[in-house]
């Protein structure tokens, strides 16, 4: 809010610099591939970040615009990267069937959880989604003959996706991959952003600033909260069949609590409130494991550091920072 | 609605953004600058991944040094081909997702030769894939699922310690010798636990015994209700399947329980590292060593041992010697093709006998042509505490088990194709 200012300029200037910062945010990723070996990256170290920003992104659809913390979302990445693994490997060598097979299995399960558990609150509700995300666990490990058990589905790889006159050969070039990944990514998020900025993602975050007001003004709190947690997991599957054909490789770590642990670390570090925190939370996170575990095994421990730092002094998450300094 | 702050001519914020900035700059100073060198200065590279985080760490550790400590000797000697020997090592956080990243790292941003990895399995089964997919040789120094070199085997993946059929046929006739044939097993489930207990199965039945058979998850840490099962059943054997901190674990709680005076301890693999970290009663029973140090009169051996123990003030272990081999088996390839191609390397390793220096070990090590499989001997023997003086000494060797007897080539199913 601007003091004295004229609010249709003021109001039409925050919306220039919203295309500008989202039009930068674009030209960034669309680019990577060219300035990640200028800083010591490469282009299968993004394609991660996206899979994997893409997925705090999805967490934090729940846990910044809905204000219902999840620590099990892992599962539906889980079952996400199962989805396209057991498409590959048992069906057919389709990478769009792929995604679309993670896609349902991720959020299909999203659905069927979420009926059970959205009328709990709090740290009950957290609690469930731990216990569930056990449950995909070990039925992913105990469940040999199909999942292949702790050691992992094997034996299947992306396919090259053919468009009728040309064909994208993402199985052997990283460039190809990186791109489809991008698409993917971009289709995800707009849906996700899409939803926010509707009626019905306005509604999600009048619970998440108080549910009680909410539901006096007679909005349907469970039934948002679940559509809300179905939205997210099969938003988050599809990062999980990403992660299967980056990986071109399934096992059951990929549906481990520590997994969601690291999820809700990427969207606190980026800022819970931003809908690209995320993505930056994924991008520090990813890119510190990638260059410190090279020089020592304690990498953790400076992870761990940088999350410390984010939590004591910006409670809001990176971008979080910024946008309250644009607004103050 | 924001609070505002008041103004402050050196805020907290501007603390922190200068600190990051200081940081940044810090950052590009500690990363190498970008320095264009001839050809013939590049340094051959070879690039390893291994769980240096998790329940492997100390196994992997110990990889890792054995590695380097053969880097050293080679490049004092002048390298290979002229050129000095690199070695890159990543953590792969016992995590497949970020081994199968590592070694792309390797291999697009590194460039390195030859790949090397993983302690766990199933990432060495997944990183392998990588490298299979960008023509880049790969060695598995210390990963046993048989598959590997057996109905998975690929023309460009070698590996160094045995199959988990070899352990168990080498160590299984002689426990039923000494113990009797009633048994019980500790395994974790996972296919190296279920192929090392079926193969155990296969020769326990062959001679008509008994048995029960416990699968646990791999990171088990609470055994009571397997050991008072096992009480119960009162077997003449304990096989304890379980790897690294899992092992050490099931070991300590078997001598809470008081166990050690009903029953025999034994099975495939007690490594040296587990043995030295259980209490002394737990340090017992017939099990197999994969390469053990103490090998009075065999050439070379001892150099090796001493130089390992002045650098890592530890004992010589398999998994030094795994590293160690790893890194020789390499260079040899290179110097032989004469040339630095997957292909070239993997028609020079397959089959290529090592040197007494390298193998350090008595009779013939080499790899076997058909499926890529090196074929050391398999020491047996028992454990005992070390006596007062010789902290190292935990392992008296009963008999040198040659690769080819314990694991013979018509039973791993693989059907080597080199591409054309």
């Amino acid at each position: 809010m601007r003091p004295g200012g004229d609010t249709t300029a003021a109001l039409r200037g925050a919306a220039e610099r919203r295309w500008a910062v989202l039009a930068g945010i674009w030209v960034v990723l669309i680019a990577a591939p060219f300035w990640l070996p200028l800083v010591h990256g490469y282009t299968s170290l993004g394609s991660r970040i996206l899979v994997l920003g893409l997925a705090a992104m999805s967490v934090n659809f729940l846990i910044g615009f809905t204000g219902v913390v999840s620590f099990g979302h892992a599962a539906y990445f889980g079952l996400g990267v199962y989805g396209a693994g057991m498409m590959l490997r048992y069906v057919t060598a389709s990478t769009p069937l792929a995604l679309v097979a993670g896609i349902l299995l991720g959020g299909g399960a999203g659905v069927v959880v979420g009926a059970m558990i959205c009328r709990s609150r709090g740290i009950y509700f957290a609690m469930i989604t731990i216990a569930f995300e056990q449950i995909f666990y070990y039925i992913a490990y105990k469940w040999d003959s199909v999942t292949g058990g702790y050691d992992g589905l094997r034996g299947f790889q992306r396919a090259p996706i053919h468009f009728g006159l040309f064909t994208l050969d993402i199985k052997h070039s990283d460039l190809a991959f990186y791109y489809f990944v991008l698409v993917v990514f971009a289709i995800v998020a707009g849906v996700m952003g899409f939803l926010l900025r509707s009626p019905f993602g306005r509604t999600l975050l009048a619970i998440r600033e108080n549910e009680r007001r909410a539901r006096f003004l007679g909005i349907a709190v469970d039934l948002h909260i679940w559509l809300s947690f179905s939205i997210s997991a099969f938003c988050i599957g599809a990062a999980g069949a990403l992660y299967a054909m980056v990986n071109n490789f399934s096992d059951p770590s990929s549906l481990y609590f520590d997994l969601s642990g690291d999820l809700v670390i990427m969207a606190v570090m980026g800022g819970i409130r931003s809908f690209w925190g995320p993505l930056l939370g994924a991008a520090i996170f990813e890119v510190l494991q990638d260059y410190i575990s090279s020089r020592t095994v304690n990498w953790l421990f400076f992870i761990g550091l940088v999350f410390v730092i984010v939590v004591m002094f910006f409670p809001r998450g990176l971008l979080g920072m910024f946008q309250r300094r644009r607004a103050a | 609605m924001v609070a505002r702050e008041p103004a402050r001519p050196l805020g907290r914020r501007r603390v922190l953004q200068a600190g990051a900035a200081l940081g940044a700059v810090g950052a590009a100073q500690i990363t190498s600058p970008f320095i264009v060198k001839a050809l013939g200065e590049e340094p051959v590279k070879l690039g390893l991944v291994d769980p240096l985080t998790g329940v492997y760490s100390v196994l992997a550790t110990s990889e890792v040094e054995g590695a380097r400590l053969a880097v050293e000797q080679i490049n004092k000697k002048g390298g290979v081909m002229g050129r000095e020997l690199q070695l890159l090592v990543e953590d792969s956080a016992n995590d497949v997702g970020t081994g199968v990243q590592k070694i792309r790292k390797l291999i697009d941003q590194d460039h390195v030769t030859v790949t090397y990895g993983d302690v766990n399995s199933g990432i060495a089964y997944a990183i392998s894939q990588v490298a299979a997919e960008k023509g880049v040789l790969h060695i598995v120094p210390g990963g046993h699922t048989d598959p590997i070199t057996g109905k998975d085997c690929s023309w460009n993946v070698f590996r160094i310690c045995n199959t988990t059929a070899m352990d168990a046929n080498a160590i299984s006739s002689l426990l039923i010798k000494k113990f009797g044939k009633r048994w019980y097993f500790i395994t974790p489930d996972y296919a190296y636990g279920q192929t090392l207990q079926a193969a155990f199965i296969k020769n326990l039945e062959a001679v008509g015994g008994t048995y029960v058979a416990e699968l646990l998850p791999l990171a088990t840490s609470d055994f009571s209700a397997s050991l008072i099962k096992a009480k119960a059943f009162k077997p003449n054997v304990l096989l304890n399947n379980m790897g690294g901190l899992a092992q050490i674990d099931c070991m300590k709680q078997f001598i809470e329980f008081g166990m050690a005076k009903d029953m025999a301890l034994g099975g495939a693999l007690y490594e040296i590292e587990s043995v030295l970290a259980v209490p002394r009663e737990a340090q017992a029973g017939w099990w197999d060593m994969e390469w053990w140090w103490d090998q009075p009169g065999v050439p070379h051996v001892k150099e090796f041992v001493d130089a390992i123990v002045a650098r890592t003030k530890k004992p010589a272990s398999a998994r030094h010697w795994f590293g160690y081999v790893g890194v020789n088996a390499a260079a040899l390839a290179i110097e032989k093709a004469k040339s630095l191609k997957a292909i070239d390397l993997a028609h020079a390793l397959a089959g290529m006998e090592l040197p007494p220096e390298v193998a350090l070990q008595p009779g013939k090590v080499y790899f076997r042509t058909e499926d890529h499989e090196l074929m050391p001997n398999v020491f047996t023997g028992e454990v005992h505490p070390p006596p007062a003086g010789d902290p190292y000494n935990i392992f008296k060797v009963a008999e040198l088990v040659p690769a080819e007897k314990a694991d013979p080539l018509a039973s791993t199913g693989c059907h080597m194709k080199f591409p054309s």
